[in-house]
């Protein structure tokens, strides 16, 4: 089991379940009136950085760009300020 | 003039383009159809600014349970294709094709999941014209399952084969797809 959490694809694998059901939780929270006011806006700007923790997984685990540092870097710093503009774009509406 | 010729046939230093994983003309489309993607998930926050209660409700109508097991299926499926490619290194044939076999199996399931979530739409007369974010909603969510139909062929082509290369091609397609659904499904279903 330990070993099997070791393997860098199953916990990827792992930590995008984790993140999707933390998305869903928030989401439902929204939905459900549990969180009202700033909590709204705090929870949607948490969803988009779950989403962002999300695709980050997915290009170094499953699409292999931790192997390659430079390229890594690149996407790592499009995709954040790709992140902030979806952020700036919600918080605006 | 012989004292110059080790200079001539000098290997080239490496690129970092040596350094991608996969084919660059891969990453190529992955870096395209993310900014298509992109985009459009842009346009629709930034449309929602003009009309955010309006959005509010038209998501209402939207099942968010079954976009969330969508993610689920669609992340599960792209570490099977992930297992795929690890087989395929290791000159597994049979079980790099089992491991691709299941995820279309998944990228099946999200579909049969998509459509259900459509014919209700349809059965409550919503369609692409009724409001804004569903001519977004229509679009973003309609060319994704188009690519997940298109990344099922894929992994179905680069089974027959099974060399480790093309392998990794198709299933660097089928990651892109995972990757758009996970930025396309918060910002469409879930941000209020």
């Amino acid at each position: 089991m330990t070993a099997a959490l070791r393997d860098p694809l199953i916990s990827a694998w792992l930590w995008l379940l984790a993140l999707s059901g933390a998305s869903t939780l928030l989401a439902a929270a929204v939905s459900q009136g549990w969180l009202t006011g700033l909590g709204v806006t705090l929870g949607g700007a948490a969803i988009l950085a779950l989403a962002w923790a999300k695709a980050r997984v997915i290009l170094a685990r499953y699409l292999g760009l931790a192997e390659a540092p430079f390229w890594h870097r690149g996407f790592s710093i499009t995709l954040a300020i790709y992140a902030l503009l979806l952020l700036g774009l919600y918080l605006i509406g | 003039m012989s004292e110059h010729l080790p200079e001539l046939i000098a290997p080239e230093p490496p690129s970092v383009l040596d350094e991608l994983p996969g084919d660059l003309m891969m990453w190529v489309l992955i870096v395209s159809e993310l900014l298509v993607f992109g985009a459009g998930l842009a346009a629709f926050l930034g449309a929602r600014i003009f009309d955010p209660e309006g959005f509010a409700a038209a998501q209402d109508a939207l099942h968010r349970t079954g976009a969330g097991i969508n993610t689920l299926v669609l992340v599960t499926s792209g570490f099977f294709a992930a297992l795929g490619v690890r087989m395929a290194e290791a000159g597994r044939k049979a079980a790099t094709r089992g491991w691709l076999a299941a995820a279309s199996a998944l990228g099946v399931v999200f579909l049969i999941v998509k459509f259900v979530e459509y014919a209700d739409k349809a059965r409550h007369g919503i369609g692409i014209e009724t409001h804004p974010f569903y001519t977004f909603y229509y679009l973003l969510t309609g060319f994704h399952a188009a690519h997940v139909v298109a990344g099922i062929v894929i992994l179905g082509l680069v089974s027959i084969r099974c060399v480790p290369r093309t392998v990794e091609v198709g299933a660097a397609f089928w990651h892109m797809v995972d990757l758009v659904w996970v930025l396309l499904f918060p910002v469409i279903y879930l941000l209020r």
